[in-house]
């Protein structure tokens, strides 16, 4: 059975037509030849009957019936052979775009992720497949991209450190200067050092989450008191900037979640907002339930993002503003750890644009049975919740 | 106090050597797991600082071997891998601390600092430095006979800086320390720039002598005179 399972479809195709017609075929000549052997001993009977001679008669019919046999079984293979040459030629005419598609496809390599596979018809079979053949170029060719642009990001944001700290050396030995410039070169460079310590520290992370190898701890937490922890931590840097930073936290709103990275989630989303507020406006952090759903959402009064940014937004490395210098703008990793932060506690991170401008950042988490120790304390304790 | 170092990258052993001669600890250094076995089985120490990937005998193996023949030198171990796994195994073998490379100098000697003073509480209620003081208790501290107005952060941030005064502590440090967060990301950079600053104005303020100074691209330190 082995040439079976490795014959093309059509070898396979014109095999199986061809059996299924020689049996039909010979269904077929079995009931015609039992028929007229039936029909020729009816007419001997009744010439017997009408009291003719039909000994010499018998013999007549035997070697007819017999040359009938030799036709229908001599013709049986001939007819199977033409029948399966044609079936053959049909089953190649129906494959052949097949066999197109095949090599259309096997031109389309990484280089040439933009090409498309042609679409004839697409109506029929082929055509259906092509579609889904080039619905997964388009997928594969989106996240090539995205991992070329990462790529490019990522080593653009390694190598400026690296390049900064070798300048800053090579300039610094070149002459003898005082120790007060001296100091001022080495604590220059351990700035630099210290930016791509937390730059490998958080990619580490990034990478590790995509790989998967990151154990969570995950547990009962209310979501408007981990917000308002958060919001009173990072409310200095709201101060600095004469802004407000109005927190309006739903109480017993509690989610399923890893503390410390959904901590890191919100901690981002509101320091964004912070930075990118101007100064003197209102930030407003929100907290509610909804629907089976928790949401924690941060709007500012910031520029607002252009809704072409704001897929890319949560991408690793990007930037609204591709100017902004590192100092101000971090290396663009914030809203990436922030969205992989709640990912990975079975939430969405969007944006949307905000009723007066700016924007909204919305955290929507499924909602969660309240945890022991919050208001509804009593009512689980006795029926047996564990510490948190 | 006798400190060995097990590492064979020579150079972070040159300068971890530098670094805890400075402060006057008896340091020796072994460039292989081997002649840190050798060395930690055979001589005193009070605190053996241990590379985990060495090459030949590992750290791992060598903190089991020393455990199992009942040396109990405390033993801080560094690693480069931040997993979890080694972390527990290592603490679970016997070590006492451990740090991830890249760490800062200070935080180590602030460690090893720690390490040496267990057992012994030196749990100071009352603390001072030049005119400024500090009491744990009554949560008061003032300047000279000005009376300073803190914040409960501030606070605790200056009382930090006052148990490692004259020595250097780096924002991971405070990070973790002061802020309780047990990983350094942007925001909480951030906060303590502020913070610091805040209380620089309150502490140093108007003609008192300058306490606490930033050293670039390292961190802080309370110290009187230049830093």
């Amino acid at each position: 059975m082995r040439w079976w399972s490795t014959a093309s479809i059509r070898l396979r195709l014109t095999a199986q037509y061809a059996l299924v017609l020689s049996l039909m075929l010979i269904v077929y000549a079995a009931a015609t030849y039992v028929a007229v052997r039936h029909e020729f001993y009816e007419r001997l009977e009744d010439e017997a009957r009408h009291g003719v001679d039909t000994s010499m008669r018998d013999l007549e019919v035997d070697a007819q019936l017999r040359e009938i046999l030799v036709v229908l079984a001599g013709g049986l293979p001939l007819v199977v052979a033409l029948a399966g040459a044609g079936g053959y030629m049909l089953a190649r005419r129906a494959l052949a775009p097949i066999d197109d598609l095949a090599s259309e496809a096997r031109r389309i390599t990484a280089d040439r992720l933009h090409d498309r596979l042609s679409v004839p018809n697409d109506k029929d079979e082929i055509g259906r497949l092509a579609a889904v053949i080039n619905d997964t170029f388009a997928r594969l060719e989106s996240s090539f991209a995205q991992l070329r642009r990462f790529t490019a990001d990522a080593s653009h944001e390694l190598r400026t450190p690296l390049a900064v700290i070798r300048g800053i050396g090579e300039v610094g030995l070149r002459e003898t200067r005082t120790p007060a410039e001296y100091k001022d070169a080495i604590g220059s460079m351990l700035e630099e050092v210290d930016r791509l310590t937390r730059l490998v520290d958080t990619l580490l992370r990034l990478s590790y989450g995509d790989a998967g190898t990151i154990r969570l701890s995950r547990g009962p937490l209310d979501l408007g008191q981990l917000t308002r922890e958060v919001t009173s931590s990072l409310a200095i840097l709201a101060e600095e900037r004469n802004q407000r930073l109005a927190v309006d936290a739903a109480d017993g709103v509690s989610v399923t979640a890893d503390r410390l990275v959904l901590r890191e989630a919100i901690a981002n989303v509101v320091d964004n907002a912070i930075k990118y507020s101007p100064q003197a406006s209102t930030i407003d952090v929100r907290v509610r339930p909804g629907n089976g759903r928790a949401s924690v959402s941060v709007a500012d009064q910031g520029s607002g993002i252009a809704p072409e940014h704001r897929e890319r937004i949560f991408d690793r490395f990007f930037r609204v503003d591709e100017g902004r210098s590192r100092d101000a703008g971090g290396a663009g990793l914030g809203l990436a750890i922030a969205r992989w932060a709640v990912e990975v506690n079975g939430g969405r991170i969007s944006v949307e644009p905000g009723a007066k401008g700016g924007s909204i950042f919305r955290i929507v988490l499924p909602l969660a049975a309240p945890p022991p120790g919050s208001q509804h304390d009593h009512a689980i304790h006795g029926s047996g919740g564990g510490e948190s | 106090m006798r400190v060995l170092i097990v590492e064979d990258e020579r150079k972070l052993a040159q300068v971890l050597t530098a670094a805890l001669e400075a402060e006057h600890y008896d340091v020796v250094a072994a460039p292989t797991g081997e002649d840190g076995f050798f060395r930690a089985n055979a001589e005193a120490f009070d605190l053996v600082v241990l590379d985990l990937m060495l090459p030949g005998r590992g750290g791992l193996e060598i903190l089991r071997a020393l455990r199992q023949r009942h040396i109990q030198t405390p033993v801080l171990i560094l690693t480069a891998r931040d997993g979890v796994d080694d972390r527990v195994l290592g603490l679970d073998l016997g070590a006492d601390d451990y740090l991830v490379k890249p760490f800062a100098v200070a935080e180590l000697l602030a460690r090893i600092r720690a390490l040496l003073r267990r057992g012994r509480p030196s749990d100071v209620l009352r603390l001072k430095a030049a005119d400024l003081e500090l009491d744990v208790v009554t949560r008061r501290a003032s300047r000279g006979d000005r009376p300073l107005d803190l914040t409960a952060r501030e606070f605790e941030l200056l009382e930090y800086l006052l148990r490692h005064q004259g020595h250097l502590v780096s924002r991971e440090m405070l990070a973790r320390e002061v802020w309780r967060e047990p990983r350094r990301a942007t925001p909480i950079d951030n906060v303590i720039d502020v913070q610091m600053t805040r209380l620089r104005r309150k502490v140093d303020a108007d003609g008192s002598s300058r306490l606490i100074h930033t050293v670039r691209g390292v961190g802080f330190v309370l110290r009187e005179g230049e830093p």
